[in-house]
């Protein structure tokens, strides 16, 4: 185990510059621009809540950009890998495949990491310039970006080895997201039927990761991040990797 | 390397772990049930929800509320040349006249509660939003039972919501045709940087009204100071000039 450290990191680095080299500051750019053109606007429109609206806005653009480019990253990643062979030069030396795989995952979640670091200070520099301070619970909202972030990459991973191109992947992966925010709402409803379809939608359930315990953008102050939601992101995570690992470990490399 | 089997348990083991965790949590939110959108707002409700993104939708609700009251409501007569911005009735002998009665320039804004309530539905915490819409009822439209029901529904998710208290009661007051204690009652509010500017505006007319020239010159210099609304802004600096120049009168 301590000797594959070494491995995972000198992966991980090698797939996290991999991803800053790769249209990495174009996407900083369609941020930079949208974020000022929308605070331009909503100087206009929302007059005395300017700032909620350009915290609101700005929080909820650096999750979809970092969630855009963490889920191209993890869905082409394996599979160009696998396409130019590059997988069977790795595997040919001694690389366990554990460390292979959680040195691409932890790659992609430093990416994600620097993305939102950087976004976050456009994005707070954007509201200095505008007169405004660091909205509430702006750290944790972050941090609830990159706990979505690490639970929706690891599943990327994990159906990126079954898929059968990257779009496909990447559209799993999105809807997973979605059914991840709709999680309470869906509980909602499986509670108020009764019954076999309340049984059934309840059971579905457990099949989806409810985003909404880290979705302190949406929630704000109101929302913390406790134990029992830090757990299920390693939960939920962990249970990504390991069946991508499964999967890694029945191909023929 | 573990075998294989023990790989795909543990993975189904974690991911029960991590449901099981999150199964006490509940959604602070109003139930999707609650959600009584106009049908052009339905798409947009759903990509709230789906994209986690009631705060961001609710913003944009009230952007449009904002919008919809600020838009001067008019019948379609009044828009006729040479009769712009005022409504016209017909009298028993069958001749035209123009109206200038008192609620000219006001309007009904049907749609206004409705959409006051639907912020609320989508993100109950946005209080200023909330006192924008029952200020508006009960101040603006003089609709203070829309106003109780639109604060209502606000308790029922924020019943710790003082803000929500204090302009009820100040509704009380109103009705009570004692517009000293509807100042009073709305004091604590002005200094709330979620203090809808409104609200600012009616304290301070309220205390003109009352005789409290000070208070009334303070809030319309706070007004001035931190608005970023110009019509109000600039509304409050010529109320400003005029307590000024009548203070100069004086001396």
């Amino acid at each position: 185990m301590r000797r594959a450290a070494p491995v995972v990191l000198s992966v991980a680095l090698n797939s996290f510059s991999e991803s800053v080299r790769n249209r990495f500051f174009t996407l900083f750019a369609v941020f930079a621009f949208t974020a000022v053109y929308a605070s331009v606007l909503a100087g206009v429109m929302a007059v005395d809540q300017e700032a909620r609206l350009l915290a609101d806005f700005g929080l909820a653009l650096i999750e979809l950009t970092a969630l855009a480019y963490a889920l191209f990253g993890a869905s082409s990643s394996l599979l160009r890998e696998a396409e130019t062979k590059t997988i069977y030069l790795v595997f040919s030396r001694p690389v366990p495949r554990w460390a292979y795989l959680a040195g691409k995952f932890c790659g992609s979640m430093l990416t994600a990491a620097l993305m939102l670091a950087v976004m976050a200070l456009l994005h707070l520099s954007l509201l200095y310039f505008r007169g405004f301070g660091v909205p509430e619970a702006y750290g944790w909202a972050l941090f609830g970006t990159f706990l979505k972030l690490s639970v929706i990459v690891s599943f990327a991973f994990f159906v990126s080895l079954f898929s059968t191109s990257a779009v496909s992947t990447l559209v799993i992966s999105a809807i997973m997201w979605t059914l991840g925010h709709f999680a309470s709402e869906a509980r909602f409803l499986a509670e108020q039927s009764a019954g076999l379809k309340g049984f059934l939608l309840g059971a579905l359930l457990w099949l989806v990761p409810n985003l909404q315990l880290f979705n302190v953008r949406d929630a704000g102050a109101a929302l913390a991040i406790g134990p029992s939601a830090l757990f299920s992101a390693a939960a939920w995570t962990l249970s990504s990797y390991l069946g991508a690992l499964w999967l890694l470990s029945r191909k023929e490399f | 390397m573990p075998p294989r089997g023990a790989l795909l348990a543990a993975a189904f083991l974690c991911w029960g772990a991590g449901a099981y965790a999150a199964s006490a949590y509940r959604s602070p939110f109003p139930p999707p049930s609650e959600m009584r959108a106009p049908l052009e707002g339905a798409a947009g409700d759903m990509l709230a929800l789906a994209a986690g993104a009631r705060r961001l939708f609710a913003d944009l609700w009230f952007v449009r509320l904002m919008q919809y009251y600020g838009a001067r409501e008019m019948p379609a007569e009044a828009e006729q040349p040479g009769h712009e911005g005022h409504a016209h009735s017909v009298d028993g002998l069958g001749h035209a006249h123009c109206d200038h009665d008192e609620n000219y320039g006001k309007g009904r804004y049907p749609l206004f509660l409705p959409m006051a309530r639907h912020v609320l539905e989508v993100d109950h915490s946005f209080a200023a939003a909330g006192l924008y819409g029952a200020v508006s009822l009960a101040f603006g439209l003089n609709r203070p039972a829309e106003a109780e029901q639109l604060l209502a529904y606000g308790l029922k998710y924020s019943p710790r919501e003082w803000k929500y208290l204090t302009v009820l009661a100040a509704i009380g007051y109103s009705k009570a045709q004692d517009p000293a204690a509807v100042a009073r009652t709305i004091a604590p509010l002005l200094k709330d940087p979620d203090c809808p500017v409104m609200l600012k505006q009616l304290a301070a007319f309220l205390n003109k009204k009352a005789g409290d020239y000070a208070a009334a010159a303070a809030i319309y210099a706070d007004i001035a100071a931190t608005s970023r609304d110009e019509a109000y802004v600039k509304n409050a600096r010529r109320e400003l000039e005029k307590f000024s120049s009548r203070a100069g009168s004086r001396r």
